[in-house]
């Protein structure tokens, strides 16, 4: 790796050091759950250049998955990212606009057919034949369903695109929906949250460029290293759960000492997500729980922007504490002292056999004088 | 008193081997009470929250009482129907009824948690008349008294013929008052252990669902109070059997047939209640192939051999055929009281066959509740001894020098 | 003299009596739930496990943590039961949609058990003890506890048909322990239910699984929860009747009996009326004690008499 310095990486310039550099690469392998050296490898990679292409949709949303994306701390991950990815189109970063940018998203789709990755960020309306949300003057399901007909990965990034979010909210005028549901049949990377965690879109992306295959996902194409446990089973308050200190209400005593946030309506039992695990934007705690306010299940499909924010659910996977008392719980105390059940047995029996034993011998004496009268 | 029975002190040695051996399985019994005053019950008992009172309710209590209830069942025959011929059995079994029913008294204060709260029992302001365990506790105090006032003629005889002049003159001017007061208190001592026997069966009432339906009925006061008659009739033939082998006591097997022909049918009441009880209430189906049925069927069966026995000549012909058939008719009446306090008792109850419902608690007692009722059983057997060695309680038959043969029996007998 | 055929039916004759009184005697009244009565309404349905309420009951009763050790020789960190040290606990029934909680505690019987076996009162009805309490207000129906007069002989544990009431085996000066709703929670100051007791269970629980109130209002929405969800709930409140009425009521899911969750199958009747009935039958209010004992306290100095007159007449011989 002697020859990838981070003057070769034009890194410099930005203050970012090439020890910075493989350090986000190898957070985000680790994101992934892939080894440090993969880390090493996706650096390399981008060394020499090989950078992936991606291609940004934007449709029915708030654009917070891509500002979530830029706000992050030193050192400048968002920059990194977007040195790390080659973004052939994304329209919110791009200078260009209006036919110009439209020929440059042919032109990507052209060149990378087949090879590039796709990010959804949005829902798309269906209503009405899909005319809620057009960019110049197309449809986002036509240009949604055009585009990913060439690219090599599907990523929906945030709520919004993974399975409508905040637009698909009761009444939902526009019928918007996510992307996998429009895009039937094919694989789409899930990944909610409103806003997503970067990282968990850095370590795809990487991992996928790197070596041209997807983190395992769930059956909602969730990818397993993010989004496999409920937020409940590693929060930061769940000693407090499990002593049984729980916030009363905003302010109180217990809120104020950090106490668990279920009584105020965490959703956290049932929301899958590692909100908990990666900090969002390296800032330790930024995050509902973290900053005390409970979880509201903005990953989650039918919590979030479902269920009101303080009504509170039941655990769905009731893990710690292991272990209940049965109903009618073990107290024997049989057999913890053979001596005992001896002694007992021989008093009873010594009361038996001394009983049968004076009874024939009376009996035989009273039997012998009987004969003698 | 009858005029040809007149009972006497068997004097002889205090301390004699037997004496010692049960002085000695009470010392060691004194040792764990003691220790359970330290520590708490629950160190020397294998009792617990599920199986609450563990054998010293249901055997120190109920079964020494039950007894202990020759005093009573021999005073009904001999003062309230009035056959005197039984007189010279009445000191004995008062004696016995004393002892017992002390003893009984004082487990519980062994096994009462909060034993030093129970001198404010007899506050009446704050008895609980519910309380089938008041009613039995208040009986048992009051009859404990009156018991041993009925032993007093035995020792104010003592004293009267005591070679000390002041003992003799307490004996001799108390001896007589006693005597006027005696009609009052022997009705006392009536009706006391009628309240109390049954009220020991009145006491399982309340735990219903926890006692196998064979056993739990709204009988269960009548058939402990027919049981204690039986279990009484039995204590007095066996131990006067034990006391004619060692000290000669006087022994009249035509009294004894008389006496048992009661029994016979003290015991086949109960198997008639009982049977008709069960049958009545259709209770019937309970009858399995199992733990239970057995029981109920060697209870019956154990009540049934000694009614039997009791009416056939060939057993009332034979002194040691009585003693047995008087012994089971003990057994059969204790195995009752430990089946319906202890064996058919779950925490948890039963189910609506008459399968016990898995509680997690069982029972057997520790060394520690075995050995202070053994040491309880061995203490009354020496004060028995005591007081009839120094005291005239036993009518005796003839100058005959007393042997110690058959204190081994002595020692089974007093011990159920 | 022998015994005749007589004599015995004589005896027989009084046993028969004794039995037919206990059998025919009027009955003592059901007691029957207070009007102004307060208990807890336990949602199974509700309840996540948590375990808040066995931890805030340790706490607002101030009892002692329990360590058991279990056969694998670990510590077990909970209370497994009920016991000296616990007033709450929260158990579990395996099922095939997971695991239902069950929460257990004294069930503030309406007729309880404990109250009518207990000697002295120690065990009452607040406000309707034999000793007279300071502070204490009658038509609650919380069942308390008063050491005082208490004798420890633990006929409380064996009357109970749910097994709540615990004693402190290892203890030289022990007591019985049980759920008593956190009356030394309430507040004076407070008006209503909360001057009454608070318990502490009630106030954490996360769910409202356990809720504190008056029985009947307790019933009237425990009955409005099965209506609005009846393929949730068993169709049935537990403690409604059972043994009489509790004022602690319970409701479980569907598919999940109460037995399961270790509530024992109890007749309308409760048994402490079952028990009195027949034990205070034969007695008519005291009557037949009396008469007894003077009949045979006049007919024992009759044949005292009668005897002693044989004797004279034996001696003048």
């Amino acid at each position: 790796m002697n020859d990838m310095d981070s003057e070769v990486l034009g890194l410099e310039t930005k203050g970012v050091s090439r020890r910075d550099f493989i350090k986000v690469c190898t957070t985000a392998a680790a994101a992934v759950g892939l080894p440090a050296w993969a880390g090493e490898k996706m650096a390399e990679n981008v060394a020499k250049g090989k950078k992936p292409s991606v291609i940004w949709l934007h449709f029915q949303e708030c654009t917070g998955c891509t500002e979530s994306l830029l706000r992050t701390s030193h050192p400048d991950v968002g920059s990194l990212i977007l040195d790390l990815v080659s973004v052939d189109y994304h329209e919110t970063l791009f200078a260009a606009a209006g036919r110009q940018i439209e020929e440059a998203l042919e032109k990507a789709l052209h060149e990378n057919e087949g090879k590039f990755v796709l990010v959804v960020e949005g829902a798309i309306p269906e209503k009405d034949g899909g005319i809620y949300c057009q960019v110049g003057g197309k449809k986002a399901i036509d240009t949604l369903n055009a585009v990913a007909a060439k690219a090599g990965a599907i990523i929906a990034i945030g709520s919004c695109a993974s399975w409508g979010g905040v637009p698909s909210a009761a009444p939902n005028p526009t019928g918007a929906t996510g992307a996998p549901q429009i895009l039937k049949g094919k694989t789409v990377v899930t990944l909610p949250g409103c806003p997503a965690n970067p990282y968990n879109l850095l370590g795809t992306v990487l991992q996928y460029a790197t070596f041209g295959t997807l983190p395992a996902l769930d059956d909602l194409g969730r990818p397993k290293f993010a989004y496999g446990r409920v937020i409940h089973e590693d929060c930061q308050r769940r000693p407090h759960f499990d002593a049984g200190r729980f916030a009363q209400a905003f302010g109180d005593e217990g809120h104020r000492n950090g106490y668990c946030l279920y009584k105020l309506g965490c959703k956290g039992p049932q929301t899958h997500a590692n909100c908990s695990l990666l900090d969002f934007c390296e800032v330790p705690g930024a995050w509902p729980v973290g900053i005390g306010h409970p979880c509201v299940g903005c990953t989650e499909q039918g919590i979030g922007f479902n269920v009101p924010i303080y009504t509170n659910l039941p655990i769905q996977n009731p893990t710690a504490p292991m272990a209940y008392p049965a109903v009618h719980p073990d107290h024997t105390v049989l057999g913890k002292s053979a001596l005992a059940v001896g002694v007992g047995g021989a008093v009873i029996g010594a009361i038996v056999g001394a009983g049968v034993v004076a009874t024939r011998k009376i009996s035989a004496e009273s039997e012998k004088s009987e004969r003698k009268e | 008193m009858s005029a040809h029975d007149h009972p006497k002190a068997i004097g002889g040695s205090l301390l004699d081997r037997s004496m010692l051996m049960l002085l000695a399985l009470f010392g060691v019994a004194a040792v764990v009470m003691a220790y359970r005053f330290f520590a708490g019950v629950g160190p020397v008992s294998n009792m617990t929250d599920g199986f609450t009172w563990g054998i010293w309710e249901p055997v120190n209590v109920v079964v020494f009482t039950g007894i202990g209830a020759g005093a009573y069942s021999v005073g009904l025959l001999c003062y309230l129907l009035n056959k005197g011929q039984y007189h010279g059995l009445v000191r004995p079994a008062v004696l016995v009824g004393a002892i017992a029913y002390t003893l009984g008294g004082s487990s519980i204060m062994i096994a009462l948690g909060r034993y030093w709260n129970s001198y404010l029992l007899p506050w009446v302001p704050w008895w609980n008349l519910s309380s089938a365990l008041l009613e039995v506790a208040i009986c048992v105090i009051v009859y404990v008294s009156v018991l041993w006032i009925e032993v007093l003629p035995s020792v104010l005889d003592g004293a009267a013929a005591s070679r000390s002049p002041r003992w003799s003159a307490i004996g001799k001017t108390w001896g007589p008052r006693l005597a006027k007061a005696m009609p009052y208190i022997i009705a006392l001592a009536i009706l006391l252990p009628t309240m109390h026997q049954s009220s020991l069966g009145g006491l399982m009432l309340i735990a219903g669902p926890k006692i196998h339906p064979l056993w739990h009925t709204a009988l269960l006061p009548t058939l402990f109070l027919v049981s204690c008659l039986s279990m009484g009739f039995g204590a007095v033939v066996a131990l006067v059997t034990i006391l004619n082998l060692t000290w000669n006591a006087k022994h009249d097997p035509k009294l004894f047939a008389d006496m048992s022909k009661v029994n016979a049918g003290m015991l086949l009441f109960y198997v008639v209640l009982r049977v008709a009880d069960v049958a009545w209430s259709g209770k019937l189906r309970f009858l399995a192939l199992d733990f239970p049925t057995f029981l109920f069927v060697a209870e019956l069966a154990l009540f049934l051999a000694p009614a039997l026995m009791f009416l056939s000549p060939r057993v009332q012909r034979n002194k040691g055929r009585m003693f047995g058939a008087a012994l089971l008719a003990v057994a059969a009446g204790a195995a009752y009281r430990v089946d319906a306090y202890l064996t058919m008792y779950r925490p948890a109850g039963w189910t609506a066959d008459g399968k016990p419902i898995a509680a997690g608690w069982n029972y057997w007692p520790s060394l520690g509740e075995t050995i202070v009722t053994v040491g309880m059983a061995a203490i009354g057997v020496a004060l028995f001894i005591f007081i009839s060695r120094k005291f005239p309680v036993v009518v005796v038959e003839d100058v005959r020098a007393h042997t110690t043969v058959g204190s081994g029996p002595a020692k089974a007998v007093a011990s159920r | 003299m022998r015994i005749s055929r007589r004599d015995l039916l004589k005896g027989a004759a009084v046993a028969g009596a004794t039995t037919a009184l206990a059998g025919t005697a009027s009955a003592r009244e059901a007691v029957e739930p207070r009007p102004e009565a307060v208990g807890m309404l336990f949602d199974a349905t509700q309840c996540v496990g948590c375990r808040a309420c066995q931890t805030a009951c340790k706490r607002a009763n101030k009892l002692p943590v329990d360590l058991e050790t279990g056969e694998t020789g670990g510590q077990y960190d909970a209370p497994r039961d009920l016991n000296s040290t616990t007033k709450n606990v929260i158990k579990a029934v395996e099922g095939a949609n997971g695991p239902t909680y069950m929460k257990q505690q004294c069930m503030h019987c309406v007729d309880p058990s404990c109250v009518s076996v207990c000697m002295m009162g120690a065990l009452h009805k607040e406000g309707e003890g034999k000793k007279k309490i300071p502070g204490e207000r009658a038509g609650t129906g919380i069942v308390v506890y008063d050491k005082n007069t208490c004798v420890g002989c633990r006929y409380c544990q064996i009357g109970c048909a749910f097994n709540v009431p615990k004693f402190e085996w290892f203890d030289a000066f022990p007591l019985i322990v049980k759920c008593e709703l956190c009356r030394h929670r309430a507040d004076p100051k407070q008006e209503g239910l909360l001057s009454i007791a608070n318990p502490a269970c009630c106030e954490v629980c996360p769910r409202e699984a356990v809720v504190y109130g008056r029985r009947e209002e307790l019933l009237a929405e425990a009955k409005r929860r099965i209506a609005a969800a009846p393929t949730r709930y068993q169709q049935h409140v537990y403690g409604e009747k059972e043994g009489g009425g509790t004022q602690v009521l319970y409701l479980a899911p569907a598919g999940v009996s109460f037995t399961q969750l270790g509530l024992p199958e109890l007749p309308d009747r409760s048994q402490a009326s079952f028990s009195e009935s027949v034990s205070h039958a034969p007695y008519l209010h005291g009557v037949t004690p009396v008469a007894l004992y003077l009949g045979m306290a006049a007919l024992i100095a009759r044949s005292r008499k009668k005897e002693e007159a044989a004797e004279h007449r034996e001696e003048g011989k």
